[in-house]
């Protein structure tokens, strides 16, 4: 697992964005310069004064984006740097959250620390062609000032898309115009909807009329023109009511971009309710199959986030996407063989071994 | 039973009944709902994705951003059905003047897209390699471009094949069948076939069956057998096959006069070359061979936006997303509408490349390319597939002003959505692989289409 925060010590009085630099070639007034490493550590120097960072090599953070805290605390390795083909981050802005979900994987706080500047700030020194991530809690409690960051950072950096996870609770007819610009044509909005039953989504979400509102949100998205990638987390209890979300999918919601459905994370709450909650798919792929199928001949993308391509039947293995981010991602001894693994999203790095050792059949 | 957002189900007799009677029982009610046939008036969400998708179901051209060039009218083969009145090889006044280039390569910096798609024909577009290359060199600024040559691959040399290598570049020919089948229709003598069926091996050994397309033409008199065709296309690797009958048009009309209007005969064979190619895919899995144009018919029914087929589509404005330019700068809105001019039946130019073609001429034509105001059109449940031709209903008869069912192309799209839905609620697993496959999907569902009972 690649760590995102790192111990740190800091001159400045104020928490500060800075970008790691280890060469001073292409600097500017944004970048810390490397000045010294040793096996404790390595420091950098800015316009916000020194700072020592413990826990990685410089190189391997070099171009990446921090967040320094004041004093002795920890960097926040907002964006990193390198790698991917195109540079994927993901920036938390709150850790609120208007739902409850029985499988987050991110349980809410009640507090929130507004970090709206910072990451703007941030986001603004984003590597060419970024994907920036927006996550929670819930993103849009505070949709203003993240409309603000969104435009603003847009306006700035015309190689810049954002993908924005979002209940979809808080958006009103009143937002259309403003969601209709055309900076907006580089905002995906990942919204999650786990069943065509009122009962059973609001249930999941653990919120009373969050679907009847979730409607409404969609609704505006649909008339602003907003691209929508719709998520689906798999479930034991929405496992068979999916097909009757593929109709409903197909019927209401075709101008959605892509229909992700996800199997469940091992993390938060769904760690601790794993057996209730985890639907082993390889066990029985049909509904599964039926809903790509349905969806697929009604010309909506449907496709698998976190389905190692072992565990899924041939014909549907093209529609499992490399989901899982690098820094989070793992595979088992078991998959050492395997030739598919580059395209595969693997194992989430806290997934049981046992579950994912007897699962694996290298391809 | 079809909405207009072409979401459809079969009604059993019962379920005809009850609806005939206004008498739907809760479940009918319910069936209609979740099918998103009756919005919920009070919720926005389904109210506004009714309307996305009957939206869905229109074409909408805005930008020019394909065009179909005609650097010359010569060609080397004078095929028994030539469709653009060909020039003979030594003419002379049948190439673009070098004014005419000029304003090409002008149009093509004027347009404001990001991407191009340019298709060569001729005549036989590789006689003029400088023209062609002229254009592709002036292309260089799209973000996206993409070149098709309609070549008889009659001729083969090192220019052409570093034409053909580059990776933008694509070639479409003709392939009528076996190779007698070939002679007789198109080359007239065996060294000319051997020169093209070689030429054409050549450019799939070297660069993949997906750099060519091959287009069989047919005589609806004395077609191949299927089996004849089917093995003809898949010996050099292609899958999909284009069944036309020769079209009335060009010269094709001299030769042809019967081939006005397809009759039951060719609908038959139609249909039989489609069942031959359900059978084969199915007692041979590892290929899927498809009717080209089913496909396209098939994708309309249950994907709507996934194509871009200019010839099935309304509203279907002419001038407009594409145009063709001939070998003279003249301006037409469709191919057909060239062989209509230079057949001498009517002039349906639009302009030249000159001057420009938002006239009334293109006005005119474009008052009445929907299908969404015919009235024989909206009474169809095949309306939100369909499409307007009204350069093929003037090339047939002269006149747009007749009733819809009495032209060829609503026969012709009656019989194939018809079939298609025959073949949607087939119970044979046979068909439904096929058309599974030919829908793109991963699997086969056990059920394409939706019934009340």
């Amino acid at each position: 697992m690649i760590p995102l925060a790192l111990q740190s010590i800091s001159e400045a009085e104020q928490p500060f964005v800075t970008r790691l630099r280890v060469a001073t070639g292409t600097a500017d007034a944004a970048d810390s310069i490397l000045v010294a490493e040793d096996i404790d550590g390595a420091t950098f120097a800015g316009r916000n004064g020194l700072v020592s960072i413990s826990g990685s090599p410089a190189a391997a953070l070099d171009g990446d984006v921090v967040l320094v805290s004041s004093g002795v605390g920890r960097v926040e390795r907002l964006l990193r740097a390198g790698g991917l083909e195109i540079p994927t981050n993901t920036l938390l802005v709150t850790e609120r959250c208007d739902q409850l979900c029985l499988m987050c994987s991110q349980p809410p706080k009640k507090t929130h620390h507004d970090r709206f500047a910072l990451l703007t700030e941030a986001a603004l020194l984003a590597e060419p062609g970024s994907l920036i991530g927006i996550t929670g809690g819930e993103p849009t409690l505070y949709k203003a000032q993240l409309l603000d960051m969104i435009e603003t950072v847009l306006a700035a950096r015309s190689d810049v898309e954002f993908h924005v996870l979002t209940n979809g609770q808080h958006f009103e007819d009143a937002d259309v115009a403003r969601l209709a610009g055309a900076l907006y044509d580089r905002v995906t909005w990942g919204v999650p909807l786990y069943a065509r039953q009122a009962a059973l989504h609001d249930r999941i979400v653990g919120k009373k009329g969050a679907f009847d509102r979730l409607q409404d949100g969609l609704a505006v998205l649909l008339s602003a023109g907003c691209r929508v990638e719709l998520r689906t987390v798999l479930l034991s209890s929405n496992f068979t009511a999916l097909g009757e979300l593929a109709r409903y999918v197909t019927t209401r919601l075709r101008f959605v971009e892509a229909w992700s459905i996800m199997q469940l994370e091992n993390v938060g709450y769904a760690r601790k309710r794993w057996q209730e909650l985890y639907l082993d798919h390889s066990a029985d792929f049909g509904p599964i199959a039926a809903a790509l199928d349905h969806a697929h001949l009604h010309g909506v993308e449907a496709q698998l986030f976190n389905f190692p391509l072992c565990t899924v039947p041939a014909p549907y293995r093209h529609l499992a996407r490399p989901s899982i981010s690098d820094w989070k991602r793992k595979f088992v001894p078991e998959c050492s063989p395997c030739a598919a693994r580059e395209r595969c999203c693997g194992f989430f790095e806290w997934h049981p071994d046992d579950e994912a050792r007897s699962g694996v059949r290298p391809l | 039973m079809v909405a207009d957002t072409g979401r459809f189900f079969r009604a059993g007799p019962a379920a005809r009944d009850r609806i005939a009677r206004e008498a739907c029982t809760p479940e009918d009610i319910l069936f209609l709902k979740e099918e998103g046939h009756v919005p919920h008036p009070c919720s926005r969400l389904e109210r506004r994705s009714r309307q996305f998708a009957e939206a869905e179901r229109l074409s909408w051209a805005n930008r020019l951003d394909y065009l179909i060039l005609v650097p010359t009218l010569r060609c080397n083969l004078s095929c028994s059905y030539c469709q653009v009145s060909r020039a003979s090889l030594t003419s002379t006044g049948h190439d673009w003047s070098e004014a005419t280039l000029a304003a090409v390569l002008d149009r093509i910096d004027g347009l404001e897209t990001k991407s191009i798609k340019v298709e060569f024909q001729g005549g036989e577009p590789t006689l003029r390699l400088d023209l062609i290359n002229a254009v592709i060199e002036r292309c260089r600024r799209f973000e996206r471009s993409e070149f098709v040559v309609c070549t008889n691959l009659q001729r083969l040399d090192e220019d052409v094949l570093a034409l053909f290598s580059r990776d933008d570049v694509y070639v479409s020919t003709s392939l009528d069948g076996a190779a007698a089948t070939h002679l007789r229709n198109r080359t007239a003598s065996s060294t000319a076939t051997e020169q093209f069926l070689g030429n054409l091996r050549l450019l799939i050994d070297r660069f993949g069956i997906g750099k060519v397309s091959a287009l069989p033409t047919v005589d609806p008199r004395s077609p191949p057998e299927p089996d004849e065709l089917i093995d003809a296309y898949a010996g050099l690797g292609f899958n999909s096959i284009f069944l036309r009958p020769i079209n009335f048009q060009g010269f094709a009309r001299k030769r042809h006069p019967d081939s006005r209007e397809q009759n039951g005969e060719w609908r038959r064979y139609y249909e039989r070359f489609v069942r031959r190619l359900i059978e084969r895919n199915w007692v041979d899995r590892s290929v899927v061979f498809e009717e080209t144009y089913l496909s396209v018919c098939l994708r309309r029914v249950f994907q709507p936006g996934s194509e871009r087929h200019v010839d099935l589509r309304s509203p279907n404005p002419v001038g407009v997303d594409y145009v063709v330019i001939d070998h003279d700068g003249t301006v037409y809105p469709t191919d057909e509408a060239r062989m209509l001019a230079r057949s001498g039946i009517i002039d349906l130019s639009i302009g030249t490349v000159e001057t420009g073609w938002d006239t009334p001429a293109r006005q005119t034509l474009d008052r009445h390319s929907t299908n969404a105001m015919d009235p024989a059109c909206r009474q169809c449940a095949y309306q939100p597939y369909c499409g307007r031709d009204v350069i093929d209903d003037i090339a047939r008869y002269g006149t747009i002003d007749l009733p819809r069912t009495e032209t060829e192309f609503c026969r012709k799209h009656m019989h194939l959505f018809d079939l298609i839905f025959e073949l949607v609620y087939s119970d044979d697993p046979a068909v439904r692989h096929s058309v599974s496959r030919w829908l793109r999907l991963p699997g086969t569902p056990t059920e394409l289409g939706v019934t009340l009972p």
